[in-house]
This record gives C-alpha cells, sequence and structure tokens, in this order.
C-alpha cells in the first residue's frame, strides 16, 4: 500500500480488511500444508483429518475475498495501486484456495497409506515438501512486505521444486516396481507427490502476482523449468 | 494521422510559464498533444490544468493581469507570436466550457453565427448544409431537426451541451479544447458526449479538462496530471491509471491526497 492514507477511511479500511484476509488465508494454507506433510512423516492421522475438516475455512476465505473484490470495483473503481491490490487479491486468493485443496487430497490419501513407508521414500517425500512448504513461506512473507525480490527468488525456486519432484517420482516409481504389493501404496503416494508439486506452481503463480502488485510489471518469460519429468524410471 | 505507428504531434507546449500578476500559475509546461487523440488534464482545483486549456487558444488574452510566456507551437506555427490572428486561431481550436452556454438565439443561428463570421457559406443552402452537418455530428440533428428556429436555451442541458459542440464544430476546427464539459450533466447526457468525443477524435484532436477521473480513463488515450502549476506526469492514460511512475499522481489518482 502507498504511504499516505486515503481521504476517504473507510475505503482505507476496506483495502486493509482484504490484505489482512489475503494474509491470514496464506496463513491457514500454511498451516495446511504442514500438517498434511507431518501426517506422512509421523504418521499421523490426526493431523490428516484436521487438514480436511479445515479446508472449509480455505473455501470461506475465498467467497469472502471475492465479494469483497467484487464490492471495491463496483463501489469504489480503484486505480493504480488499489487497482492491482484488488485484482492480484482475487488471483492470489483462488491459487491459495487451490492450495488449500491439494494439501486436503494429501490427507485423505495419507489416511489410505500403510504404516511402514521405506525411509528414503519418506526422506525424497520430505525433501521436495519442505522446499515447497519454505517457497510458500517467502511468498506469504513477500506478500506482507510488498517485496518483488523475493517474489522473482520464489519464481525462480520453481525450477529446483520439479528437480525435487522427480527425483521423489523417481523413487516412488522404484517402490511400486519392487512389488505388486505396494501397488495401492505407490500409486496414492505418486499423486501426493504431484500434488505437493502442483502447490509449488501455485506458490509460483503468487509470486508473478505479488510481482506484478509491486512493480506493475509482469515476469516476462518462461517460468523456469527443471528436468524433464521421469515417466518410466528407466531413461 | 499516424506515421510510422506513432501519433503526429499537433500542439507541442515548450517551457510555457503563466503569471497572474506576480503570482506564477504554470511552471515550465512541456506537453506534446498528439493528433487525433483525446488529451485528459487532470489535477485538484487551482493545479493550473484549465489555464493551461486556455493557453491554447490564447483564452488569456482577454485576462489584463495574465501574462503567458514560452512557446506554444500549433502546424510549426507559435501562436504566443505577436503576428498571429487571434480570431483565425479561435476558428482552428474551438472551445467547450463547463456550463452550456448557447447564445440566447435560435438553435439555428447558434450553429449559423461561426460560418457566418468567418464567411464559411456562400449561400443559404451552404449555412443549411453546415447546420444540419454541425447538428448530426454532435448527434443532436434527429432531437431538434424540426425546432431549428426555436430558441437554444429552451433544450435540457445536455442537449445544450451537445448544442455547443455543434457550434463549436461547425467552423470545422482542428482542434476542441473541452473544459469540463459533462459536470453540469446527468449520466445519460455525460455518456452522449462522451460517446461524441470517441467519435469526434477521428478528425479533431481533443484536449479536455475534467474532475472526473473515471471520465479521464474512459474517454482519453494521453493524460496529463497537473499539481501545483507544475505538470508532474503525463503519458498514456492506462500507465497512468494502472502503474502511474510518480508518487504524487499515484496519490492523486486513488484519492490520497493532502
Amino acid at each position: 500500500m502507498s504511504e499516505a492514507p486515503h481521504t476517504v477511511k473507510s475505503y482505507e479500511e476496506e483495502l486493509k480488511n482484504l490484505n489482512s484476509n489475503i494474509i491470514k488465508m496464506g496463513g491457514f494454507c500454511e498451516e495446511a500444508l504442514g500438517k498434511a506433510v507431518q501426517a506422512i512423516t509421523m504418521r499421523n492421522s490426526d493431523h490428516a483429518e484436521s487438514v480436511i475438516k479445515d479446508d472449509e475455512k480455505i473455501d470461506k476465505f475465498e467467497t469472502l475475498i471475492e465479494q469483497q473484490v467484487v464490492n471495491l470495483i463496483a463501489l469504489r473503481q480503484p486505480m493504480a495501486i488499489d487497482l492491482r491490490e484488488t485484482v492480484t487479491a482475487l488471483k492470489i486468493s483462488s491459487d491459495l484456495e487451490r492450495i488449500g485443496d491439494l494439501a486436503k487430497n494429501i490427507s485423505k490419501r495419507t489416511l489410505l497409506l500403510n504404516e511402514n513407508l521405506p525411509k528414503n521414500l519418506v526422506d525424497a517425500l520430505v525433501r521436495v515438501s519442505s522446499d515447497v512448504q519454505k517457497q510458500l513461506k517467502s511468498i506469504l512473507d513477500a506478500y506482507l512486505d510488498r517485496s518483488s525480490s523475493v517474489a522473482m527468488n520464489v519464481w525462480e525456486s520453481d525450477e529446483k521444486t520439479d528437480d525435487l519432484t522427480n527425483l521423489c517420482m523417481q523413487e516412488v516409481i522404484k517402490y511400486l516396481k519392487e512389488n505388486e504389493k505396494n501397488l495401492d501404496d505407490g500409486t496414492h503416494l505418486l499423486f501426493v507427490t504431484k500434488n505437493i508439486e502442483r502447490i509449488g506452481d501455485h506458490t509460483t503463480n503468487v509470486a508473478e502476482q505479488v510481482y506484478y502488485l509491486v512493480t506493475g510489471k509482469y515476469l516476462e518469460g518462461d517460468r523456469p523449468k527443471g528436468t524433464e519429468p521421469i515417466v518410466t524410471g528407466e531413461k | 494521422m499516424r506515421k510510422n505507428g506513432v501519433n503526429m504531434i499537433k500542439i507541442s507546449a515548450k517551457n510555457v510559464d503563466v503569471f497572474y500578476g506576480k503570482k506564477q500559475a504554470l511552471f515550465n509546461i512541456n506537453l506534446d498533444i498528439e493528433e487525433n487523440q483525446v488529451t485528459a488534464l487532470i489535477g485538484p482545483s487551482g493545479c493550473g490544468k484549465s489555464t493551461f486549456l486556455r493557453c491554447l487558444n490564447r483564452m488569456n488574452d482577454v485576462i489584463d493581469i495574465c501574462k503567458v510566456q514560452g512557446e506554444i507551437v500549433i502546424n510549426d506555427f507559435n501562436i504566443n507570436d505577436k503576428g498571429c490572428d487571434v480570431v483565425r486561431l479561435r476558428e482552428k481550436i474551438g472551445m467547450v466550457f463547463q456550463k452550456p452556454n448557447p447564445f440566447p438565439k435560435t438553435l439555428y443561428e447558434n450553429i449559423s453565427y461561426g460560418p457566418t463570421i468567418h464567411g464559411m457559406a456562400q449561400s443559404k443552402q451552404e449555412m443549411d448544409e453546415i447546420v444540419e452537418t454541425s447538428l448530426k455530428k454532435a448527434a443532436l440533428w434527429e432531437e431538434v431537426k424540426d425546432r431549428l428556429h426555436e430558441p437554444g436555451t429552451g433544450l435540457s442541458g445536455g442537449q445544450q451541451q451537445r448544442l455547443c459542440i455543434a457550434r463549436a464544430i461547425s467552423v470545422q476546427p482542428e482542434v476542441i479544447l473541452m473544459d469540463e464539459p459533462c459536470s453540469a450533466l446527468d449520466p445519460i447526457a455525460t455518456a452522449q458526449i462522451e460517446e461524441l468525443i470517441d467519435e469526434l477524435k477521428k478528425e479533431h484532436t481533443i484536449i479536455i479538462v475534467t474532475h472526473s477521473m473515471a471520465q479521464a480513463a474512459r474517454v482519453s488515450q494521453r493524460t496529463g496530471f497537473f499539481h501545483l502549476g507544475e505538470l508532474i506526469e503525463h503519458g498514456s492514460t492506462d500507465k497512468i491509471f494502472k502503474n502511474p511512475d510518480n508518487i504524487k499522481t499515484q496519490d492523486y489518482i486513488t484519492g490520497r491526497f493532502g
């Protein structure tokens, strides 16, 4: 937000409120992703169940933010930085909502997983998920601090996430090949890995929005891409 | 008119200073106005935007204490030069004011006045044509064609303003200056004027002073922001309203001023 406050105080309040709702919603998403990951690594079903239950909260934030944005556009006709605040809030909220959904899906699958998963597989999963958790935290901080440089860093780091995802996929595929009995768990784990990567993608989308919000410019060029996805594990 | 994808410059203001007595109202204004585009001038009251507009057809001449310095070049000619024929200048540069101000005469006479003093019609028939064309271009013809000899002051506010626009375009000006042309009009009449501005820019260069940010955004392609007698920022309208460079511009258009 700009330094000087609006002459119309209620307008100022509405924009601040929108801003704080994005931050709260982001906090819930961070929490959901953290719990979803812990549910797998620490085999904690309570965590998984609470992620599933709490997704409703995140959905409600999306609806609330959408209504606030529509009201601002209809009643305040925001311009310049206010316009960018308003439009990016709408887009960020929809990415955050998807992050919530993906965390919920991870948790649903976690509840179906076997108690004892191979350590190297869990380790690979932890590597990619901690990376994504770190990016999500950074971008929410960047939104709060209006930092285009942090947003740019997050955007560029998606490449690393893609690489870690592929390594994790390889572990899952190895696990699948070991024994036919691993088919159920392995399939769930493929989706879990893919969902974590998708959360990384949505985080990158948020980074693009934060960059636009702060600078008024679009991040140019193709998003950095990591190695090509592994299909067979035997390339 | 475009040349190599770039709009031609119709008016070029260079180092323009304006004084009312000892008080300086405009400080070193440099602004190029593009041909066949709508340029909006915005800024808080007293910022100098109307003063600048009035420089463009030497309307400030009528104020004794007002002194204009610097160059205003239109068609390669500095209108502040001593040899400038102000009557000819105002034929080329028409003006529409905030409050509709039709002459206390008939609709027909309102339009025919300008072409008469500039000797633009050789016959009654030619004058009839000018009146009809002007009213058609001002999107007023259909509403008034059966009462051309009734007083212009009998029209509604929005119609009176379109009559004033018809009067301005009757002498085929190259540039039309508009000083808050819609501030006394209701939203429907405002929309009609805005639609008209969009049409008129095909044949004329338009400069509009407006207090309505939304109107500036809707009607113009270029916007200039004035503050305390200075031109703070000017550029394409979408840039000014989405991502202005200057913090003062941003504070003004987002309602954070003062």
